[in-house]
């Protein structure tokens, strides 16, 4: 079986997660990301989930963060106000995982509407993802790679990168912001200067035109981008196996 | 539910397709209770129905869906034609907004919503003197302040209570502890209703005592189709069922129809959706709660 874009993209993920670190994680890739640094090079992360959960190990694969699959042998239940609040906003959160309908150039995230030809189209709105990215040390975004999805400003500033270009601590938000931005296409990373969105790494067989033609933002690239290191034999074993057998969210 | 003025403003306890007043969402509409103020963290079925039965005025959210079963339909198309007065909070705020409410607290300063849109689009609208920011009068810190919620009436659905109303919430429980004792008046809807000396023997277990409780409703099967866990499961096929409706503007009205206001209560409606036949299958394992 080839290598899908979405492992490649959750080995990225996961390579970001440190041991011992504290992750709120959202549904989906953020999830399948952080069971695999778990279970890896990071036994002794933390997951906490925002409904109130510590430590899930689900064994079969969940449809959202409502479904009891999801919170199955965790450490702890309890709620909002621990997880999101005393942790959280208590500011002992390492790192944020959140999917996103649309990221800018300065890792504002939308969740909130899309506009298309003038019309407009409601979706989630924040629930905790505003939350997560103001308070968390550090945000990470997977999502999918197009053009509209990576525009120069999102639709609505659901939950706020590094607003206009300024810094967090002049933004007056505690976490430290947006740290990686990973599609099925590349990885980027933000200049610690101009705040803007660089291009750190492109996927196997991606092109640096590929990604320019598919970025709506203007993409800083100083050097020879690198190529994201492939998931190893036993990361893409522990996916198809364990992780997500059906693949629910990596297929 | 006779006892629900219309115009109130109610708070309800369901998270996505988890333990949704249910049972409370279709007798509200079968009385056809309107002009109704809903608060909610994360909205789910429960609103989205009463949404699509044109009985909210105003929507107090952070957020809502029905996970992979699809967005909340009736709720965000209300939004793009502008049919009710919306606020889009976050789900932390709504849970501080509750936990002032809860402690007696006019308002609550908050470290989120900062420099958002959400927050601009609060302050435009109809919340605008519900939000502002302040600075920290030690520190001098910014900080977002904002009201406190005060529902006139909480709903939560629990796994089990004694007839006083002592409550057990197995699982997570998101913002239900700070929602239901911010109200007025607390109605909680039981799975089970076990007897007093249960509660005694592991009293650390109770969320909600029973001297902070209105009424209890014993309503098995209440939250059906979202899970209660340790119960129950989500019924996928009546969830698949009612999106296929709900993302209909000219649908909505016949699930209503169908499901709710052509059946006199609750245990009409379960045997509407497959009866015991039905409710066995969705049945929780024990050791897995699901």
């Amino acid at each position: 079986m080839e290598i899908r874009a979405t492992e490649i993209m959750v080995a990225a993920g996961a390579r970001e997660l440190k041991d011992r670190e504290t992750v709120v994680v959202g549904i989906g890739l953020p999830q399948v990301a952080c069971f695999l640094a778990m279970s890896t090079h990071a036994p002794n992360l933390t997951p906490l989930l925002e409904i109130g959960v510590a430590n899930m190990q689900p064994k079969d694969t969940p449809v959202g963060l409502a479904d009891s699959r999801i919170f199955y042998r965790a450490t702890c239940w309890s709620g909002f106000l621990d997880v999101m609040g005393m942790n959280l906003h208590r500011g002992v959160v390492d790192t944020g995982f959140l999917g996103a309908l649309e990221v800018d150039r300065y890792g504002n995230i939308n969740t909130t509407l899309s506009k298309e030809e003038g019309r407009v189209r409601y979706f989630n709105g924040s629930a905790g993802g505003n939350d997560v990215a103001s308070l968390a040390k550090r945000v990470i975004v997977v999502m999918r790679h197009e053009k509209r999805k990576l525009p120069a400003a999102v639709a609505h500033l659901t939950s706020p990168g590094f607003v206009s270009g300024k810094s967090r601590a002049e933004l007056s938000l505690r976490g430290n912001g947006p740290h990686r931005i990973i599609t099925d296409k590349c990885v980027f990373g933000f200049d610690q200067t101009t705040r803007s969105a660089v291009l750190l790494s492109l996927h196997q067989d991606v092109s640096l035109e590929e990604v320019l033609a598919n970025t709506g933002f203007p993409l800083e690239v100083r050097e020879t981008p690198a190529i994201t290191p492939l998931p190893t034999a036993e990361e893409l074993r522990l996916l198809r196996e364990d992780i997500d057998p059906k693949g629910v969210y990596l297929g | 539910m006779a006892s629900v003025p219309e115009g109130a403003h109610i708070a309800l306890g369901g998270f996505a397709i988890a333990r949704n007043v249910i049972a409370v969402a279709h007798e509200l509409i079968r009385q056809n209770k309107r002009n109704l103020t809903v608060s909610q963290g994360v909205a789910g079925l429960d609103t989205d129905l009463l949404v699509g039965a044109g009985l909210v005025k105003r929507l107090i959210i952070g957020g809502g869906s029905l996970d992979r079963f699809g967005p909340v339909h009736c709720i965000n198309r209300a939004r793009e034609t502008n049919s009710l007065a919306f606020e889009d909070w976050t789900s932390l705020s709504i849970c501080f907004r509750y936990l002032a409410g809860a402690l007696g607290l006019s308002f609550i300063p908050i470290k989120s919503l900062i420099a958002s849109e959400v927050l601009e689009r609060l302050q435009q609208g109809g919340a605008a003197n519900e939000v502002t920011g302040m600075k920290c009068p030690f520190s001098g810190e910014d900080y977002i302040a904002m009201t406190a919620l005060t529902p006139d009436i909480s709903f939560v659905h629990v796994q089990a209570s004694d007839a006083e109303g002592n409550c057990r919430i197995d699982g997570p429980r998101w913002e239900n502890e700070e929602q239901a004792k911010a109200a007025r008046r607390l109605i909680v809807i039981a799975e089970e209703i076990v007897p007093t000396e249960t509660i005694q023997r592991e009293p650390e277990r109770t969320i909600i005592p029973a001297h902070r409780v209105g009424a209890v409703i014993h309503q098995p099967y209440g939250a059906h189709p979202t899970a209660v866990f340790g119960r129950y499961d989500y019924d996928a096929a009546h969830l698949k069922l009612y999106v296929e409706y709900a993302k209909r503007a000219d649908r909505i009205g016949d699930y209503i129809r169908e499901y709710i206001r052509s059946t006199k209560d609750h245990a009409d409606y379960l045997e509407k959706i497959g009866g015991a036949a039905q409710l066995r299958k969705l049945k929780a394992d024990p050791a897995l709660g699901y």
